[in-house]
């Protein structure tokens, strides 16, 4: 077929494809009939796109088709996935299949900042400035006087501040030790050694001072949790390292982007409990008000409901991703 | 007289096997148009930062009592997080992977395979962007599809949707004419109104004669003390 002639006859089905993804990127409804027409449509302009870019390359019909065939691919093809999901179904399914499957880097995770943690502690006890170096002098000055640190999220920080400030600062460390993940897990170990290592140093601080029962009272109502979906977060990141690292017998690329997936849906799952635990954080933890039971029961209770969720025991394994 | 020219791929371009295994290539948008986009957004975020602290100092004072000015500092804490980590994310699910930036370079975020997007790995693509400030760039440099570290966990690329010639303006060529005389006399029309008047006539003369040569019935009905250029485009039109 002579240039003219492949144009001449097929210039009307071109126009006539172009026309109807317009209309269907305006917002047109399809209905089957017409969605089957434009599907095959778009084959047929793929095919002339072959055609053109094989014996009319750099002319205008091969770059309009060129072009017609790109933008038929961006609307008519779809990534999985690109449907929508229910909040419900995502923590009901989602959020609890990928909990489970992340069970050996939680396991690591915990490990590494239990460990961290007994190793800050034993550093604090054994060289009391360590706790200087991460407390800062005021802070100590205040242990010295029977003062702890957290006292001023009552006394000059108004609560509605210090609760977004620590959800939002929270947030922020748990999207750091996922999204650290994809250095080959390496930002996930810093953000679980660090903070392991952190709270072993301040509990080692306060020792000395006999002040460790009033921080445990400050944390009970809101620590076992933030602890638990900081760690959780940074298991997700590095589930995502352990992909990019090794990435088994199937192709890197599709594994990592599994891995991304699945840990995305566990940072997400997780993030909804930090605004919780902010508002726990500067409104209950500091308050003189609640009792230390009372603190401790609600600690327990939040940790509960959340390893509930996250582990879903009404979900069977062979339930669908939602 | 037609032989083959190379297709239209240019260095970077990724070459996807769409439907019928017929091959597509992606235009890949660089890294340098890429960064002005980064730019072009970070501004925008940094303008509506602004406005979002300017709002909140003005409803605390407007409000002072009766909202305090404890809860417009808190309203600003949560807004500026909102945009720094939700702005990307929110344009980008809501637009498909277009965000300010990319609209005003006109680039877009597409599934490796050219496909939409999914708003998962919109999602991902986005939730890296802390870590790709530091490596980003480095990562874009040495990938030969320019993707930063999101992209590659996403499984997304990000190409140039300018708009190419839509025009078809050349329909009726001699017989024996292949692409090569196909793409000099469009080149010619598409440009005849930039260049020098006299120097576009001289070249389209040139291509008449060659016309009048190879087939002399695509001339007819023109006169030949008329306008080379219309007569060009006269002989090689559809009508």
């Amino acid at each position: 077929m002579d240039y003219g002639r492949f144009v001449r006859t097929r210039q009307p089905l071109w126009d006539e494809f172009e026309q109807a993804l317009a209309r269907a990127r305006d917002g047109a409804p399809l209905d089957h009939p017409a969605l089957e027409t434009l599907a095959f449509r778009y084959r047929q302009v793929l095919h002339d796109h072959a055609l053109a870019a094989a014996r009319y390359p750099q002319t205008g019909s091969a770059r309009r088709l060129w072009r017609l065939a790109l933008e038929g691919t961006q609307w008519l093809q779809r990534d999985r996935g690109t449907g929508r999901v229910s909040v419900i179904g995502f923590f009901t399914r989602s959020f609890p299949r990928a909990m489970r499957r992340l069970g050996p880097q939680l396991a690591v995770a915990t490990l590494l900042f239990g460990s961290a943690a007994l190793i800050g502690l034993s550093l604090a006890i054994v060289q009391p400035s360590m706790g200087a170096a991460f407390l800062g002098a005021e802070a100590m000055a205040g242990l010295r006087e029977g003062r702890l640190w957290t006292e001023a999220l009552t006394t000059t920080i108004p609560p509605a501040v210090s609760s977004s400030a620590i959800a939002t600062n929270n947030m922020g460390v748990a999207i750091t030790a996922w999204a650290g993940g994809a250095l080959a897990g390496l930002g996930a170990l810093w953000v679980v050694l660090l903070n392991g290592f952190m709270l072993g140093v301040i509990v080692g601080a306060t020792l000395p001072y006999a002040m460790t029962g009033r921080l445990l009272e400050f944390v009970a109502a809101h620590g076992p949790l933030e602890l638990t979906l900081i760690v959780v977060s940074a298991a997700a990141g590095l589930a995502m390292g352990q992909a990019l690292v090794a990435a088994s017998d199937r192709p890197r690329r599709d594994v990592v982007r599994e891995a991304g997936r699945e840990s995305l849906v566990v940072l997400g799952g997780c993030l909804p409990w930090f605004v919780l635990l902010g508002l726990v954080e500067g409104l209950i933890s500091p308050s003189p008000d609640v009792t230390p039971a009372l603190k401790t029961a609600l600690g327990l209770a939040l940790w509960l409901l959340f390893a509930v969720l996250a582990w879903n025991p009404f979900l069977k394994e062979d339930q669908g991703l939602a | 007289m037609s032989e083959p020219t190379p297709p239209i791929d240019r260095a970077g371009d990724e070459t996807v096997l769409a439907m019928d295994n017929i091959p597509l290539t992606l235009p890949v948008a660089g890294v340098g148009s890429r960064a002005l986009a980064a730019t072009l957004d970070y501004m925008l975020v940094a303008i509506l930062a602004f406005l979002w602290l300017f709002g909140a100092v003005l409803a605390g004072s407007r409000f002072e009592g009766r909202l305090g000015g404890a809860w417009a500092l808190a309203i600003v804490i949560v807004g500026l997080f909102l945009l720094e980590y939700g702005y990307f994310v929110g344009v980008e699910v809501l637009t498909g992977g277009r965000s300010f930036g990319k609209w005003a370079l006109a680039l877009q975020v597409v599934s490796r395979d050219g496909g939409r997007a999914s708003v998962g790995s919109l999602f991902l693509r986005n939730v890296v962007r802390t870590l790709d400030m530091l490596v980003g760039v480095w990562f874009m440099l040495l990938d030969p599809l320019s993707r930063r570290l999101g992209d590659r966990l996403a499984g997304t690329l990000v190409v140039h949707t300018r708009a190419q010639e839509r025009e078809v303006l050349v329909a009726r060529i001699p017989s024996g004419w292949g692409a090569r005389e196909v793409a000099v006399v469009e080149s010619l029309l598409r440009r005849a109104d930039g260049m020098e008047p006299g120097r576009a006539r001289l070249l389209a003369s040139d291509l008449l004669s060659c016309i009048e040569r190879d087939d002399p019935s695509l001339l007819a009905g023109s006169p030949p003390d008329a306008d080379p250029l219309q007569r060009l485009r006269h002989a090689v039109s559809a009508s």
